[in-house]
């Protein structure tokens, strides 16, 4: 397990040391000057030579990747911001905050979003599946599989105005959605942010449905599943110990993955509800062209991904002993 | 007053309402104008800003009909506002909030009818010019305080001009540092006031502050009401973090401020209402929640609810709220004129003929691009590149753009064949969203029905000026947009159309170059009386039109909308969204 995580971790910065060269490369390359938007209409060369000077972007691309990479462990001067304390990941030519401080402030409400909705999908997804897995061909089975198809084919950017005309701007049963910290007042973080759980999770809830339904499926028919009833194992025990934990490999495996991409942000969720997270964040400085925040985004969330993969794989073993980490 | 390059990034042809120039800045005017050959800018009124005296520049403020003192009121924006430093602020979505914190040495007293007068804000009146406009003096008004009760001195007037010298100073305007110089490479001469050196081309004695400008600015009474040249304290100047909470000498000051989130402004109690002629200042309390998108904040106000009712939007309808808006909540609209003009350039530099540019002006389909954009809430069909919010606006059509704003590709094409250049190879280059891609199609169709070989480009938006700013780029005709900084013709010809502002990057979109106009700026420029000015600006408005350089699209209009609980809610014309200073909360 410790040589599998050192080798895995290993693998893992190197993987994002390529992401963050050639996510810098292909943002900084790009025929864009953020400097000429930041010049102002009646724009001279001169101020244009100052900005990109102040920005940090007045010197051949190496030196500026490099700039960036010895910035992260050990600062840096920015001569239009000021010092940018380690671990720097550089200024937002936008709102001249550090990009980490930004992105350290706008996690926590990606990361509520991300969990709760996460906790919502999963126990109604993973539950209705195996529901309708158990009765399978009948009533229940067939009303899940419809609901899960027609839910699945939803997308955010219908079903979140259609919820908030109805819930909210309309009828005024559930709170304008909002972030407000878990810490100072449990009760309005959860209030605020139930009309985006709700809606993030129809739409997940239908894949979890679907996934864990086909996978118990195809469990319950395995040999060894029909081994254990054939030697009188209860229903319930064989359900349980044996096909639930086989089916559960491949959930766990996709979960990963979409909670790592959640908590990268939800970008349409985020920005339909206006709720100021890792998502909004992306899609601002698109708009923006600021670059230093698009790649800081890039390395913190593709940090996400890669970790949530490593978490993934080690849990594996746990839950089917079938896989032994090697 | 500036046309935002981030604003039209982010939300190009956005659209706004219509209505008359200045009964259609108050709150509840929706009058939807009429859509088609109608030509509503010929029944727009034009409005010259009156120089106020010193009586006029004496506080306080005229007050507002049954307006009363109090209340919070909550403002829904999509971005924080990119500055707050005065001397870094530009653009006018940012001066609509800062106009409540920092006063200038002049500013615009507008009257519940709409129209201007140029008074003394800091100043006892709006300055006493000499040497023909190049030498010009203020003197302080009593009793103007910061917000921590020091008085407001010349010293402070003009640590602000000179801290614009500044090198993390690169975003406000630039024209006074290059006239206090003598030159656009102004920093050469001046670094600023850090290093412990004063501008020599700056005195002060008393109360009273001189300028002595290197060219004759008879105008430069306007150009000291901008934001970037109000004043900061000397004590208080914390440089570059001065940006995020500036130090106030208006009715509000900043309470706090929560990057990209939240900003709260509150009274400035050294404030006295009495040194101010120009705003009321009801409301006890501004909040600010940033990140709302512009859809969502609209569909809050249209429900109505809770503290959106005493909540105004900061940006404008988007297009497809505009006639829901129309019919839910009419009398929560509040509208007008904007000053900006949307036109589309023709690279005289690639199109070296007139009869070419005069066909591709004929031909042009201005009113299918009007209608793709939402009609007449776009704006008013435009004739020229002057607003009709600029002092002088003479009504002119040059290429018959009222009576027929559809366009005529069949007498184009006849201009074309006359030059001999049928099948001419145009290039028109167009950002690449879904309403552009429409916008296209319609000018290709207009275009090849006249006879030209049409090729269209597609540039990513977040690009545009990068690649349509370079005098070697590629196209023949591209978008683009103009307000003036200051409401007199100056800072609309001399940008657009004096040859020396042919740069890369710089403001001379169609290149052109032609002696007869740079004389005219010149001479516009350098004239002391303001009737006579402005009648050489409108002047000029007509001669630029005559080259072919562009085609005059809109003059555009804003449609905003505001809560139920909230009175007064006028659109500001200078800076094209609400008045913060005039609207009151109701009982």
């Amino acid at each position: 397990m410790f040589r599998f995580l050192v080798r895995r971790i290993l693998g893992a910065v190197i993987t994002l040391f390529i992401i963050s060269a050639i996510t810098f490369m292909l943002f900084y390359a790009v025929p864009r000057d953020p400097a000429r938007m930041a010049c102002g209409k009646l724009c001279t060369p001169e101020t244009l030579q100052l900005i990109r000077h102040n920005m940090g972007i007045d010197e051949a691309l190496p030196v500026q990747y490099w700039h960036w990479i010895t910035g992260i462990f050990l600062g840096r001067e920015y001569p239009g911001f000021g010092h940018c304390n380690a671990p720097c990941l550089g200024y937002s030519f936008v709102n001249r905050e550090p990009v980490l401080s930004t992105i350290a402030d706008r996690f926590p409400t990606t990361v509520s979003l991300a969990l709760g909705s996460a906790v919502v999908f999963l126990i109604f997804g993973i539950g209705t599946g195996m529901l309708a897995a158990v009765k399978q061909g009948k009533a229940l089975d067939k009303i899940a599989s419809s609901a899960s198809l027609v839910a699945s084919s939803m997308q955010i950017y219908f079903v979140g105005p259609l919820a908030l005309y109805f819930l909210v701007y309309q009828f005024h049963i559930l709170d304008q959605p909002s972030y407000n910290s878990f810490l100072g007042d449990p009760l309005s973080w959860a209030n605020g942010l139930l009309v985006p759980w709700l809606v993030l999770a129809l739409i997940w809830t239908a894949n979890y449905t679907r996934m864990t339904r086909s996978q118990l499926v195809e469990t319950l028919t395995e040999d060894y599943v029909r081994t254990a009833r054939a030697k009188g194992m209860s229903r319930r025990n064989v359900f349980f110990r044996f096909a639930w934990r086989g089916a559960m490999a491949p959930i766990v495996t996709i979960f990963g993955i979409d909670l790592g991409t959640l908590l990268g942000g939800a970008m349409i969720t985020e920005y339909t509800f206006s709720l100021q997270g890792i998502g909004l964040l992306s899609v601002k400085s698109v708009q923006t062209n600021d670059l230093p925040m698009l790649l800081g985004i890039m390395v913190i969330t593709s940090s996400f991904v890669v970790i949530a993969n490593i978490i993934v794989d080690a849990v594996y073993g746990l839950i089917d002993p079938r896989i032994r980490l090697a | 007053m500036s046309f935002s390059r981030r604003n039209f990034l982010i939300a190009t042809g956005v659209a706004a309402a219509a209505g008359s120039v200045l009964t259609a800045c108050s709150s509840g005017d929706s009058s939807g104008g009429s859509s088609g050959g109608k030509q509503e800018a010929a029944k727009a009124q034009t409005t010259t800003v009156k120089i106020g005296t010193a009586e006029d520049s004496k506080g306080p403020a005229p007050e507002v009909s049954g307006a009363k003192k109090g209340g919070k009121v909550y403002l829904l924006n999509d971005d924080d506002f990119s500055h707050l430093d005065p001397q870094r602020v530009y653009y006018a979505w940012n001066s609509l909030a800062v106009i409540v914190i920092n006063r200038a040495l002049t500013g615009y007293k507008i009257a519940d009818d709409g129209s201007q007068t140029l008074v003394g804000d800091l100043a006892t009146d709006t300055g006493t010019m000499k040497d023909g406009g190049k030498t010009w003096s203020f003197t302080l008004k009593d009793g103007v305080k910061w917000e921590d009760g020091s008085d407001v001195t010349v010293d402070d007037v003009r640590h602000g001009f000179e801290r614009a010298f500044a090198s993390y100073i690169t975003e406000g305007a630039m024209y006074v540092q290059s006239w206090l110089t003598g030159s656009t490479d102004y920093r050469k001469s001046y670094s600023g006031p850090y290093s412990g050196k004063h501008l020599k081309s700056i005195t002060t004695s008393g109360k009273t502050i001189t300028f002595h400008l290197s060219e004759a600015r008879p105008d430069f009474n306007y150009v000291v009401a901008m934001q970037t040249y109000a004043p900061t304290p000397v004590k208080h100047d914390t440089k570059q973090n001065y940006d995020k909470k500036p130090f106030s000498n208006g009715p509000y000051k900043v309470k706090s401020h929560d990057t990209d989130k939240s900003m709260v402004l509150v009274r400035n109690e050294h404030w006295d209402a009495s040194t101010d002629p120009i705003r009321n200042a009801y409301p006890d309390e501004f909040d600010f929640s940033f990140g709302i998108e512009q859809l969502t904040a609209i569909d809050r106000l249209l429900a109505d609810s809770g503290n959106d009712q005493y909540a105004v939007s900061w940006r404008t309808i988007p297009q497809e709220r505009v006639q829901k808006a129309q019919t839910d909540a009419k009398d929560r609209i509040f509208q007008g004129l904007s000053s900006g003009v949307s036109l589309y350039w023709i690279n005289t530099t690639r199109i070296t003929d007139k009869d070419v540019r005069e066909a591709i002006i004929k031909a042009w389909p201005t009113a299918a691009i009007r209608q793709l954009q939402g009609g007449s809430v776009r704006g008013d069909y435009a004739t020229g590149v002057m607003s009709p919010l600029v002092a002088g606006y003479k009504s002119q059509d040059v290429w018959g753009k009222l009576k027929n704003p559809a366009g005529d590709p069949a007498a184009a094409k006849k201009i074309l064949e006359k030059a001999g250049k049928t099948g001419a190879k145009v290039v028109y280059a167009y950002q690449q969203d879904p309403t552009q891609a429409k916008i296209k199609v319609v000018v290709e169709n207009a275009l090849k029905a006249a006879g030209f070989d049409v090729v269209s480009k597609g540039i990513d938006s977040t690009t545009w000026y990068d690649q349509t700013g370079k005098i070697a780029n590629p196209y023949d005709i591209y978008w683009g947009g103009w307000s003036s900084d200051w409401p007199t013709g100056y800072s609309v010809f001399q940008p657009l159309f004096d040859s020396k502002a042919i740069a890369d990057g710089g403001s001379n979109y169609s290149h052109l170059k032609d002696p007869a106009v740079d004389a005219a700026i010149k001479a516009a420029t350098a004239e002391t009386d303001n009737d006579k000015a402005n009648a050489m600006w409108a002047a000029l408005d007509k001669q630029v039109t005559e080259t072919g350089a562009f085609i005059p699209d809109v003059y555009m209009r804003r449609l905003y909308l505001h809560g139920s609980k909230l009175g007064n809610v006028k659109m500001d014309p200078n800076f094209d969204g609400c008045m913060l200073y005039k609207l009151y909360v109701k009982a």
